[in-house]
C-alpha cells in the first residue's frame, strides 16, 4: 500500500535552533544567494523558522514555528500549475518536476504558505564549494520554482532498500534531514496511513493543529501547540 | 532518420564536442588514478568529531565518489576521490545522539571553503601587509626548524609560546609537550567565551573544577542565570536533547524552565517564564531565592554542605538577602522571587544554571558561586536531574590566563622570539586594551597553523596549514555533555584536498628534526600513532570487557567513533577549597559612568557564528538568526521604550560608543530586552576572514574594556557601559518569508 507521508512538529520542544535549516541547505542543494539577492528576499529556505513574540516587555514569551511545505492534499499551488510541474504523487506528496517548470510562478502565489522558493539566477558556488553538493538531488536552474520535497531521495532510497530485502519500511527508518538533525527530536516524519506510527499518535494529539487549516488545504504538517506548566502534571 | 545515419551523426556531434571541450581548460585537466573502493552513487558513513566549540559531539560523516581538481606533485589534474558530502550526529556516541546543531552541519564547508589556505605561505612584505608567496613544505619546514634550533642555541630573554585555541587529547599533549621541552616556554589558550570562570567556581565549591554536565532530561524544574544553554553556553546539543525530554519525553510530567536574563537569549525564547533582571545581579537574586527556601524552612541551610558556607551569612539564613530587600538592585519582584523559590523547593529535582554573560561581570565569580550553592542547597549536585560531574580530572595547573600574558609581552615584562599560533584569534577577539597587536609586533617570529588567514594570523612570518578536521585525524575528551566515560577518536574522513598537512605531524616532524629533549619527549613519528598508544592506556584501564586485545579494542573505536563506557560514570562532587575564603556579596563594576554612558552593553554569542570563528561559512551568515531572522550582518538590540526615547527606528543606523571606542550597526527594535540594556551579537565585523566575512558588519568586541572577573584571570566582557544616538539609516537584511494570512496574534515583527 502507498504511504501517506507526514510530519509531526512539537512546538513545545521546538527551540528555534536552526539545526533544520542548515541541514536542509547540505541535504538538498540549496544555493545561498549572497547579501544583495537576501536583502531583494531572494533568499532560498525550504524550511525556515519563523518566530513570533507575544506580549510586550517585561511579560514576553517567544514562539517559534519551523515552516516547510505542508505537502497538502488540496494544494493550491498544483491546481494553478500551467504545465503540471506541480503535482500530486501516489504517495501524497506536492511533486514539483524541475524540467517541467516554466516559472511561471503562480504555484508560490498560490501558496499560502510561503514555502515556494523561485530560482532569480543560476546557482554559483565558489570553487570548489560545489564538491559539497548532494549527488542524489538535481541542482536547480534560472526560472525555475522549488520546493521542500519531503527529502524525497531518502525516501526512495529506504523504499528501494526495503524492497530489495523483502520487507516492510519500519516507522522511523525514514529521516528527511531536517528530522534527522532536531536536537530536541521537536520532528517526526513517518506514514499518516499507519495508525501505530509515531507521526499517527502525535496527529491525534489534542495539542495537534494544522497551520491556516481554514483555507481548506489539508496539509500534512501536524504542529502540536506550544504547552505551559501546569504545576508539573501534563494535561 | 535510419539508426546508421543517427549513429554517424551523433559519432560526429560527439567529436565536435570533444574538440569543443580543448578550448576549455577545465577539459583539459589530466586525471589522476582513482582512489580504490570507490562506487559511483554509493556512500559510506565515516565516524569524525566536531571541532567547532568545546562540546565535542560524535560525526558521522557521508562520503561519495566524486571529482576533484587537486594539486599534486605540482601538477594540476582531477582526482576521483571520496568526497564528504553531508554531516550528521553520530546516534552511537553518548554527547550528542546523532544530533547536530546549525553550526556543526555547516562544518562541511570549512573542508571546501574557496578560501583556505592552500599550501605553505611565507611573508613576501611588511608584517601585516597580507602579501604573502607559497614555499614548499621542505622550505617551510625547514625555516621553522631553523628559527627553533636558534632559539634553544641562544642564551637570550626571550621563549617559545605556543597560543591556541582550547584543545584537548593527544594533540594537545603533543602540543604541550612540544613547547615545554624549550626553556622559557609558554602554552597559551585563548577564546573569547571561555568557561574558566565556571571552572573556578565549581572547584571551590565542589572540588570539581569543571563545566557540569546537566541531567536535564530527568529534571523538573530548571532555573538559567543567563545561561544559553540551548544555543552556544557548554554542551548546547546534549543540553537541546535533555531539553526536548524534560518538556514532552516523560508522558504525564513536563518540567519547567525559567530563565533570568537582561537580554532574551535563543534559550531564554524557549522558556516557560523569561524574566529580565539587572545585570550582573544574578549572583544576588539565586541567594535571594535560597534566603525564601531556607526563611520558610522548604530546605535545610545545612543542606548546601560547603557550597552554601563559602557564602556570607549563609548559616544565618541570608538576611541581607530577602526579597523585598534586594527586589530594587535585582530588578525582580519579590513576590515572583518568592514564588520560583517555592516551586523549584517543591519540584525536586530542580536544578539552576549559570553561564555566559551572568559570568562575564566583574563578579562573575561571586554571581557562580551563588548559584552553586542554590543548587547544593535544592540537592542538585550529583544527583539525577541536577548538574554532575564527568570523569574528566580537574586542570591540575590551570594554564596562564591570556590576558596577563598578552599585557606581559606588550608592557616588555616577557620576552618572547618565537609565538607559533593555532585557531586562536585574538586580534579579532580581544579589547584593544590587552595591546594584543602591540604584543605580536614585539615578537620577531611568528608561524601559523591556520586553515584561514584571519586577523592574527595575517600577522605571521610563516603559514603551515593544517588538514581541515574531516582530512585528519582527531581525538577528543568531551568534559561534558554525557555521565559516561568518553574518548571520541577517528580517523580522516577523506584525503586532503590541498597541499596541507596536520599540525601534529608537521610539529612531530620538527620535534625529531630538533632533535634532543624535544625529540625525546615525542616518541611517536604521527599523531596517530599517538593516538593509539593512548588507547593502548585506555585498553588496559577500562577495555578488557569490550574486545579480546588492544588492537581489537583500537580497530572497533575507530569503526565506533571512540570508547565510551557503558555505565554511567560520573564523580560525585568532592570536598571544595575553601582557599579562596568567605565571599561577600560582590555588586558588579561598569566601565563608564552612567551619566555619560547610560546604558549596560551586553556582547552575546551568535547561534551561527559562535564567538565569530565561524562567520566565513556561507551557510551561517544566510542562515537567519533565530531572534532578530538578520541576515548577512550585524544588528543592535534595543528596547521600544529606549527607541522612542531615542528617536531611534528599526533599521536605523545607531552609532554606540563606549569609553573606549565606537562602532555603527542598524537597530533592532525587539521586546525581549530591558530598557537599560543595549546588546550586539558577537561574530561579524571581521577585518580579514575570507570573502564572505571580510568587511561585514560591526565587532562589538572591539569596544569592550577590560576587566577581569574578581578572583579569576577571566575577561569581564560584560562590564562595559555604553551611549547610543541614530546617525542615519542603516541596511538590516531580514528573512522575508513568512505567513501572509496569519492571524493577528501571531504577528511576526
Amino acid at each position: 500500500m502507498a504511504h501517506r507521508w507526514g510530519m509531526a512538529i512539537d512546538l513545545d520542544r521546538c527551540t528555534g535552533c536552526e539545526a533544520c535549516v542548515v541541514a536542509c541547505h547540505a541535504e538538498n542543494n540549496i544555493s545561498t544567494v549572497g547579501e544583495d539577492q537576501a536583502a531583494l528576499s531572494r533568499a532560498k529556505h525550504w524550511i525556515r523558522v519563523e518566530r513570533y513574540y507575544e506580549g510586550e516587555f517585561p511579560n514576553v514569551r517567544v514562539k517559534f514555528m519551523p515552516v516547510l511545505c505542508q505537502q497538502c492534499d488540496a494544494a493550491p499551488c498544483e491546481a494553478v500549475c500551467p504545465t503540471y510541474a506541480s503535482y500530486h504523487t501516489s504517495e501524497g506528496l506536492n511533486g514539483q518536476v524541475y524540467n517541467r517548470c516554466i516559472g511561471t510562478r503562480y504555484c508560490a502565489n498560490a501558496c499560502p504558505y510561503v514555502v515556494r522558493y523561485f530560482n532569480f539566477f543560476n546557482p554559483v558556488w565558489d570553487k570548489p564549494l560545489q564538491l559539497q553538493l548532494n549527488p542524489d538531488v538535481s541542482v536547480r536552474e534560472v526560472g525555475v520554482m522549488e520546493k521542500c520535497t519531503f527529502c524525497l531521495q531518502r525516501i526512495k532510497a529506504r523504499e528501494v532498500q526495503a524492497a530489495a530485502e523483502k520487507r516492510e519500511l519500519k516507522d522511523g527508518e525514514v529521516q528527511p534531514a531536517c528530522v534527522q538533525s532536531c536536537p530536541t527530536r521537536a520532528m517526526v516524519f513517518g506514514d499518516l496511513g499507519d495508525p501505530e506510527s509515531e507521526v499517527s499518535r502525535l496527529a491525534s494529539s489534542a495539542r495537534s493543529t494544522e497551520l491556516l487549516s481554514e483555507l481548506g488545504t489539508r496539509p500534512k504538517v501536524n504542529y502540536l501547540s506550544q504547552d505551559s506548566w501546569h504545576g508539573g502534571e501534563n494535561v | 532518420m535510419e539508426r546508421r545515419d543517427f549513429l554517424k551523426i551523433s559519432a560526429m556531434a560527439g567529436a565536435t564536442a570533444a574538440l569543443e571541450g580543448c578550448g576549455n581548460p577545465d577539459h583539459q585537466l589530466i586525471r589522476f588514478v582513482p582512489e580504490e573502493d570507490l562506487i559511483p552513487g554509493i556512500a559510506t558513513w565515516k565516524p569524525s568529531i566536531c571541532t567547532l566549540c568545546p562540546a565535542g559531539c560524535g560525526l558521522l560523516v557521508r562520503v561519495m565518489a566524486g571529482e576533484a581538481e587537486v594539486v599534486r606533485n605540482g601538477q594540476l589534474g582531477l582526482l576521483k576521490m571520496g568526497l564528504a558530502k553531508k554531516l550528521e550526529g553520530n546516534p552511537a556516541h553518548p554527547v550528542n545522539q546523532g544530533k547536530l546543531c546549525p553550526r556543526g552541519q555547516a562544518g562541511l564547508q570549512v573542508t571546501y571553503h574557496p578560501d583556505r589556505v592552500k599550501g605553505p605561505l611565507v611573508r613576501n612584505g611588511q608584517r601585516g601587509s597580507g602579501r604573502f608567496r607559497e614555499i614548499s613544505w621542505e622550505d617551510a619546514i625547514k625555516q621553522l626548524v631553523s628559527e627553533l634550533s636558534l632559539l634553544q642555541a641562544s642564551n637570550s630573554e626571550g621563549g617559545l609560546a605556543f597560543l591556541t585555541a582550547p584543545m584537548r587529547g593527544q594533540r594537545k599533549t603533543i602540543i604541550d609537550t612540544f613547547t615545554a621541552s624549550f626553556k622559557r616556554s609558554a602554552s597559551v589558550e585563548f577564546a573569547f567565551f571561555d568557561d574558566s570562570v565556571t571552572r573556578t567556581a565549581n572547584a571551590a565549591s565542589f572540588g570539581r573544577g569543571l563545566p557540569p554536565t546537566v541531567d536535564l532530561a530527568q529534571s523538573n524544574y530548571v532555573i538559567s542565570f543567563g545561561a544559553d544553554f540551548l544555543g552556544t553556553w557548554n554542551s548546547p546539543v546534549a543540553q537541546s536533547l535533555g531539553f526536548g525530554h524534560m518538556r514532552k519525553g516523560r508522558p504525564g510530567q513536563r518540567g519547567k524552565f525559567v530563565q533570568f536574563e537582561p537580554r532574551l537569549s535563543q534559550s531564554g525564547a524557549s522558556a516557560d517564564e523569561w524574566i529580565p533582571v539587572e545585570p550582573g545581579a544574578e549572583g544576588m537574586l539565586a541567594l535571594s531565592l535560597a534566603h525564601v527556601i531556607i526563611a520558610e524552612k522548604l530546605r535545610l541551610a545545612a543542606a548546601a554542605g560547603h557550597a552554601g558556607s563559602l557564602i556570607e551569612g549563609w548559616s544565618l539564613g541570608l538576611p541581607d538577602y530577602a526579597p523585598e530587600k534586594i527586589a530594587e538592585q535585582v530588578g525582580v519582584k519579590p513576590e515572583t522571587i518568592a514564588r520560583i523559590a517555592r516551586e523549584a523547593a517543591a519540584h525536586a529535582p530542580a536544578v539552576a544554571l549559570i553561564g555566559d554573560a551572568a559570568t562575564a561581570h566583574t563578579n562573575g565569580l561571586f554571581n557562580a558561586l551563588a548559584v552553586n550553592a542554590l543548587n547544593a542547597l535544592l540537592g542538585s549536585v550529583g544527583q539525577r536531574g541536577g548538574i554532575r560531574f564527568g570523569p574528566t580530572p580537574s586542570a591540575k595547573q590551570p594554564a596562564p590566563s591570556f590576558p596577563s600574558w598578552a599585557s606581559e609581552v606588550s608592557s616588555g615584562a616577557a620576552a618572547v622570539s618565537i609565538l607559533l599560533l593555532y585557531n586562536a584569534n585574538p586580534v579579532f577577539a580581544a579589547p584593544a586594551e590587552w595591546g594584543v597587536r602591540r604584543a605580536l609586533d614585539k615578537i620577531p617570529f611568528i608561524a601559523s597553523f591556520g586553515s584561514f588567514i584571519d586577523e592574527t594570523s595575517a600577522l605571521a612570518d610563516l603559514i603551515l596549514p593544517d588538514h581541515s578536521p574531516l582530512e585528519s585525524w582527531l581525538d577528543d575528551t568531551p568534559v561534558s555533555g554525557s555521565t559516561k566515560s568518553v574518548v571520541s577518536v577517528a580517523p580522516p574522513a577523506m584525503n586532503p584536498l590541498h597541499n596541507t598537512r596536520a599540525t601534529p605531524d608537521v610539529l612531530l616532524d620538527v620535534a625529531h628534526q630538533l632533535g634532543g629533549d624535544c625529540s625525546k619527549a615525542l616518541p611517536w613519528k604521527t599523531y596517530d600513532e599517538a593516538i593509539r598508544a593512548s588507547f593502548a592506556l585506555l585498553y588496559k584501564e577500562k577495555g578488557s570487557k569490550t574486545a579480546k586485545d588492544a588492537e581489537e579494542f583500537w580497530n572497533k573505536a575507530q569503526e565506533r567513533g571512540g570508547w565510551w563506557s557503558a555505565e554511567e560514570s560520573d564523580v560525585a562532587p568532592g570536598a571544595g577549597s575553601s582557599a579562596g575564603g568567605v565571599v561577600k556579596s560582590a555588586a558588579p563594576r561598569f566601565s563608564g559612568d552612567s551619566s555619560h554612558y547610560p546604558y549596560h552593553f551586553l556582547p552575546f554569542a551568535s547561534q551561527l557564528f559562535y564567538d565569530g570563528s565561524l562567520s566565513h561559512l556561507p551557510w551561517m551568515q544566510e542562515t537567519p538568526d533565530p531572534l532578530s531572522t538578520v541576515m548577512w550582518g550585524s544588528w543592535v538590540e534595543i528596547n521600544p521604550r529606549t527607541a522612542e526615547k531615542l528617536a531611534i527606528q528599526q533599521g536605523d543606523l545607531v552609532e554606540v560608543a563606549s569609553p573606549q571606542a565606537k562602532l555603527r550597526a542598524p537597530a533592532l527594535v525587539t521586546p525581549g530586552i530591558c530598557p537599560d540594556v543595549i546588546a550586539m551579537p558577537v561574530g561579524q565585523g571581521h577585518e580579514n576572514f575570507t570573502r564572505y566575512a571580510t568587511g561585514r558588519g560591526s565587532n562589538p568586541i572591539s569596544i569592550l574594556s577590560a576587566a577581569n572577573v574578581e578572583g579569576t584571570g577571566s575577561f569581564a566582557w560584560a562590564a562595559t557601559r555604553v551611549k547610543v544616538s541614530a546617525v542615519g539609516r542603516g541596511k538590516l537584511i531580514l528573512f522575508g518569508g513568512s505567513l501572509r494570512e496569519a492571524s493577528a496574534e501571531l504577528k511576526h515583527r
